[in-house]
Parts: C-alpha cells; sequence; structure tokens
C-alpha cells in the first residue's frame, strides 16, 4: 500500500511511541474491517454515517491530515459552502474493498496508490472517474486511470546520511551495493515496489531500459539476487514513518525511501547528516479513489477533485510537506528554493523513471515472493 | 432424575461460553477455511502455490525456529523464577510475584517498542558498552533474529512462570527433606526427586509458550526489521497488501494445523490433560 502521506511521526520518543501505538490500532481495524467483509461484524467500526452534505476524504492521518483539510478541504468548503472532512484512518485497499463488500461504506474519497487503484477497480469495488468534471490536461502522463486519478505524485528517492557515512555519500544505486566504500546499513521497502528498479539500475541498466530488463523473468531473477547479496545490510522499512524513524535513530545510512518523508527528514536531521538525489528516482502518482455507493454521491466527489486540481493549492500542497504537484501547470509556480525537493520539477523528472504500473499489475505478485524469499532466507 | 439435573445444569453454566465461542471464533474460522478454497477459484490451488513457494517454507521454519528457541529461553529463565519464588520465602516473594504479573498490564506494543529503546544502535545498550569501553562500534541488536528472540522470551516469560509456579507450589517439601535425610546430595535431591515433579509445569509452559509464539505478531514486526518475517506478518501481508485472501486463509489454515499437529504430536509425550487442566 503506498501509504505516502502518513507523516506524525516526530522526533523525540514519546512521539515515536504514540505512533507504533497507532500502527498497533491500524492493524487491528484492518482486522476489523476484514471480519466486517465476512459478514461477521455487521458494520465498521469508527465514524458513523456521513450526512449527504459532508464528503469525507480519507488519508493516512497525521500532519498530512491537517495539511490536506487546510490546503485543499477549507478552501473547498469557502468556496461552494459544502463541508469537507479529512479521516486520516489509513484507506488501505483492504480496507475499501471490506467496506464496499459490506455495504458500510463511509467514505467518499481516499487517497490510493497506483497499484492499489488497479487492484480495486478489478475487485470492482471503485467507480470511474468523471473525466467531464476532472480535467484529464491537469494530471501528469500516466496518472490518468478509468477509476483513479493522480492527487499529488511522489518519487522513490536514494536518500542517505553523510555523517554516518564520513562525508562520502552514495550518488547512484551502484554505490548503494557498495558496502565496502559506504558501509552501514540501508534500509528497502518491504516490498518491491520501487525497490527493484533501484536493483536493476545497480547493475547498470540505464533507467529508461529499467522496465524493459525487468521484463523477463531473468531480468527479475537477477535484480532480486542484487537484494540476496545485500540482505546482510538490509533493515526493512513497512511504513513510511519506519522509514523516517530508521534514520532519525541512525540505524541506517542509507536508504530507498519515499520523497515526502525525506522532505520532513531534510528539517529534522541535523545540518549534514541528510541529503537526497532524485538521480535514478521512480516517481509514483498518488491516487484519488472513490468508493462504489460512497455516502456524496459520485458528482460531488468529482467536483471536489477538480478544486484539488488547482496548481496554486498544489504548490502550497509541496511547501507544506513534500506532496509533488500532479498538475504539470503548477511546477511554473513552484519557488525556486522548492525545486530542488520537488518530485515533479523539471529538472527532476529529467532524471527519474516513471513508475510502471503495468508492469506491477503483471509482475508484482510473483516478484514479492520472490524479494521476501530472498531477504529472509 | 438428579443425573440429568446435573447435566442440565452443567450446559446452561457452559452455553454462554460455548455460544460466544461458536459465533465468534468456531464459525469466523470455519469462513475462513471456506476462502482458503474459494478465493480466487474453487479447489486446492491457494495450497498449492502455498507449498510451491519458498518464501512460505522460510517462513514457516522461522516461525518454528523462533517459537522453539523462545520457549527453551523462557523455560530456562521461568525455571530459575518459579524455583526461586516457590522454594525461598522472603519478604521479596509478593514483590517478585508483582514483577511477573506487571508485564501483563502492559500493552506488547508497548513492551516490544521498549526493546526498540534499548537495543538500538544508539540504543541504551549499546551506548553504555561505548562508554564503558566494550565495543568500538554498536553491536547488531536488533533488527535481525537475536532482537527478536530476546523481546520475544521477555514477553513470553510469564506465560511460562506462571503454570511452573502453580505446579511448584503444589509440591511438598516433605520430599525433598526425605530424601536429604536418606542421604542424598542438594543436587540428586533436586534432580531426582523434585525436578521430575515439576515436569507436568514445565510441559504445560512449554506448550502454552509455543503455541503463543507460533501465531506472534507485533513483537517479530517491529524488532525483526522485516527480515524476520514469522507466518503471521505474512498472512496480513497477503491481505492487506494483495488483497489475496485466498492465500491468506490458506496460510492460517496451514498455520492451525501445524499447531494442532505440534499438540499431538505432544501428546505422545506429555499427558496434554494433565499439562493444561492442572488443578492446583
Amino acid at each position: 500500500m503506498t501509504e505516502t502521506t502518513d507523516f506524525e511521526a516526530k522526533a523525540d520518543i514519546a512521539e515515536i511511541a504514540v505512533e507504533r501505538y497507532k500502527q498497533g490500532l491500524l492493524t487491528r481495524r484492518g482486522f476489523i474491517a476484514a471480519m466486517g467483509a465476512l459478514g461477521i461484524l455487521p458494520a465498521l467500526s469508527g465514524k458513523t454515517m456521513a450526512a449527504t452534505t459532508e464528503i469525507i476524504v480519507v488519508n493516512w492521518g497525521g500532519k498530512a491530515k491537517d495539511i490536506l483539510q487546510e490546503v485543499m478541504c477549507d478552501t473547498y468548503t469557502k468556496e461552494t459552502g459544502i463541508k469537507v472532512t479529512v479521516d486520516g484512518a489509513g484507506p488501505s485497499a483492504g480496507k475499501i474493498r471490506a467496506m464496499v463488500e459490506s455495504n458500510a461504506v463511509v467514505w467518499d474519497l481516499c487517497d490510493s496508490g497506483a497499484g492499489s487503484a488497479l487492484i480495486l477497480e478489478k475487485a470492482g469495488v471503485t467507480q470511474p472517474i468523471d473525466y467531464s468534471i476532472v480535467d484529464k490536461s491537469k494530471v501528469l502522463d500516466g496518472a490518468v486511470y478509468n477509476n483513479g486519478v493522480g492527487n499529488y505524485v511522489y518519487s522513490y528517492v536514494l536518500a542517505s546520511n553523510p555523517k554516518l557515512l564520513g562525508g562520502n555519500v552514495p550518488q547512484s544505486w551502484e554505490d548503494v551495493w557498495n558496502v565496502k566504500d559506504f558501509p552501514g546499513m540501508r534500509t528497502f521497502r518491504k516490498s518491491v515496489r520501487g525497490m527493484l528498479e533501484s536493483a536493476t539500475m545497480s547493475m547498470g541498466v540505464a533507467p529508461k531500459d529499467v522496465y524493459e530488463a525487468l521484463g523477463t523473468d531473468d531480468g527479475i531473477k537477477a535484480s532480486i539476487d542484487r537484494f540476496r547479496q545485500l540482505r546482510e545490510h538490509v533493515i526493512v522499512w513497512g511504513s513510511g514513518s519506519d522509514s523516517q524513524n530508521l534514520f532519525l535513530q541512525e540505524e541506517v545510512s542509507i536508504g530507498n525511501i519515499w520523497s515526502t518523508r525525506a522532505h520532513l527528514l531534510k528539517d529534522q536531521m541535523e545540518e549534514g547528516s541528510f541529503t537526497v538525489t532524485f538521480n535514478g528516482g521512480v516517481v509514483a502518482p498518488g491516487i484519488w479513489v472513490v468508493p462504489k455507493s460512497n455516502p456524496a454521491g459520485t458528482e460531488e466527489v468529482m467536483k471536489f477533485i477538480a478544486h484539488a486540481q488547482t496548481p496554486e493549492l498544489q504548490v502550497k500542497w509541496l511547501e507544506m510537506i513534500g506532496c509533488g504537484p500532479a498538475n504539470p501547470a503548477a511546477a511554473a509556480l513552484v519557488p525556486d528554493s522548492m525545486q530542488k525537493w520537488n518530485p515533479s520539477s523539471p529538472e527532476n523528472l529529467a532524471t527519474q523513471i516513471m513508475y510502471n504500473d503495468t508492469w506491477y499489475a503483471k509482475n508484482q505478485i510473483s516478484a514479492e515472493e520472490l524479494y521476501v524469499d530472498a531477504l529472509i532466507n | 432424575m438428579p443425573r440429568l439435573n446435573d447435566q442440565i445444569r452443567y450446559w446452561m453454566l457452559v452455553l454462554p461460553a460455548l455460544a460466544i465461542m461458536v459465533i465468534f471464533y468456531i464459525l469466523p474460522v470455519l469462513g475462513i477455511w471456506e476462502i482458503s478454497f474459494t478465493e480466487p477459484a474453487t479447489g486446492f490451488g491457494n495450497y498449492v502455490k502455498m507449498t510451491e513457494s519458498n518464501a512460505v517454507k522460510t517462513s514457516f521454519i522461522l516461525t518454528f525456529r523462533v517459537a522453539a528457541i523462545t520457549t527453551v529461553g523462557c523455560l530456562l529463565l521461568g525455571y530459575i523464577v518459579a524455583y526461586a519464588i516457590s522454594n525461598f520465602v522472603s519478604r521479596l516473594t509478593p514483590l517478585m510475584m508483582a514483577l511477573v504479573l506487571l508485564p501483563f498490564w502492559v500493552s506488547v506494543l508497548i513492551r516490544s517498542f521498549s526493546w526498540i529503546i534499548l537495543l538500538g544502535r544508539s540504543g541504551l545498550v549499546n551506548d553504555t558498552l561505548r562508554d564503558i569501553g566494550l565495543v568500538t562500534s554498536p553491536l547488531r541488536l536488533m533488527h535481525n533474529e537475536l532482537g527478536v528472540l530476546i523481546a520475544m522470551i521477555h514477553v513470553m516469560l510469564p506465560f511460562a512462570v506462571l503454570p511452573m509456579l502453580a505446579n511448584m507450589r503444589g509440591i511438598s517439601r516433605s520430599y525433598t527433606d526425605a530424601a536429604r535425610g536418606l542421604g542424598a546430595s542438594e543436587w540428586t535431591a533436586f534432580r531426582s526427586v523434585y525436578f521430575p515433579q515439576t515436569l507436568p509445569g514445565v510441559f504445560s509452559g512449554a506448550l502454552l509458550v509455543f503455541v503463543l509464539s507460533l501465531g506472534f505478531f507485533v513483537t517479530p514486526a517491529l524488532l525483526g526489521g522485516g527480515r524476520v518475517l514469522m507466518i503471521s506478518e505474512y498472512i496480513t501481508y497477503q491481505i492487506q497488501e494483495f488483497l489475496a485472501w485466498g492465500l491468506g486463509s490458506a496460510l492460517s489454515v496451514a498455520l492451525l494445523v501445524a499447531t494442532a499437529l505440534v499438540l499431538l504430536i505432544a501428546a505422545r509425550f506429555v499427558n496434554l490433560k494433565s499439562a493444561l487442566l492442572e488443578r492446583n
């Protein structure tokens, strides 16, 4: 799941403890959701049914929840008078499916990811986006789906801690696999998303050829083998806040993490102990999905999605939390000081590749299996 | 007639608990069994997939290994604690009991998280070791199997201590006293008189810890660094990430069957009835 906007972790231990507790709650909720879908619990716990005059937008909680509320929702309420509330419950594909299948839909709009959007579409639990209301031209290429549309973009980037590395900073994925010159633990995601690409590039494959190289079983195996070689130096991150904590607690010196998390880390880490390169990054769009028979109705939600495409608001979103604008028109409005951290700036886009969801739809499950095996076996 | 009345009374007392078990546990479990055979296609597809998967195999081996080592660790430490509490009466006994029970009041999540603070690269343990000059670079105490084992043994320890304690409290001192009186050394008295009497407690503690460890989720997920993927975490992963409920269900059925097998095998060597339903 692309829990891209789960930003609440703070540097201090107390906050992190609360964070862990929250993660525990999520797990329990996930379980309840699953029970709901099995028909054992009549409905999901949590929010009561929303009134039709209110739109419930769900993202991954924490600071991102408040910022989404402020930037996109409150401005919409001001314009139209319709109340929009953000719920940070974490709309994992499992929960959305459980909700729809148990006829207890309380969410109108969910912050999902490219892979999840396709899985959900296939499961038949999301609605098509109405492109007569939502403007296709205001979304980056590759972030337009039948049942989902890009809301912002983020990247899988190479982050490192120069202090732990003695000032020797890895510039490419090749360096990341070089444990002699760049000692210390690395962190990769507990999923192949954005990770196999980096392993492929570490073998000297040019960014533009990555998915072609991964197009064959041998290509996938070769990339998986790279993780097998590196595994004694790998700690895996599950949620975005995990990756953040690993850097904050100096558990790792290098990592392949989300640019949104890097955006927070640059302010939280001491000067000179955190750096990021977008070189060889993988750009992935966050995707809005609308669960079937959502309480506020299709049209209301589509209007809100269209509102969230406003370039000025998207730039504000970037400044406040690092979500790169999905609307190409916003790039020109980003202040120069921010361009360096903007995953969708023209300069950064040039050195990155686009997340290829067709590849994932076809290969992900089998690749995950091999990936897990390479890391634990 | 009084016999029948007794039986009716018996069932009426059992019924509420039984009903709750059937409605909230047995039926959902049957639902899981059904899903494992019907989704995505009817048949044994999920089970075939499962047996063909290296990752699943590794995860199962890992799960059983971690559970076994945890059990051994808990028994060793727990036996000493239980022995001390039940055989040396002192003012400290109530405090020792409290220390065994106290962890139950704190959530597993918080306890596991405390270990992160202790075992981290710049955690208390490593900082102390470095300050007194024992190590130059931090030891890797967590984000690996070692960290998982340390925390699991800590979390599971009360489950080993309590049954052994109950058992030891029921053992009369006069047996060992008699053995000593007949000339046995302290060690011999312990080994051939006291220890055999504690075995039922040891076995029930072992079973409890082992079975609970098999399905354990939180601690390995937090301290394993993602590389100690126990089967329960793997199940969550299938269900939450891939919506592969069929495979996830098949895995949980396999875990259930494996656990049942362990109990069956244990039953060959141990009197389960006395180990689990022991009345002391």
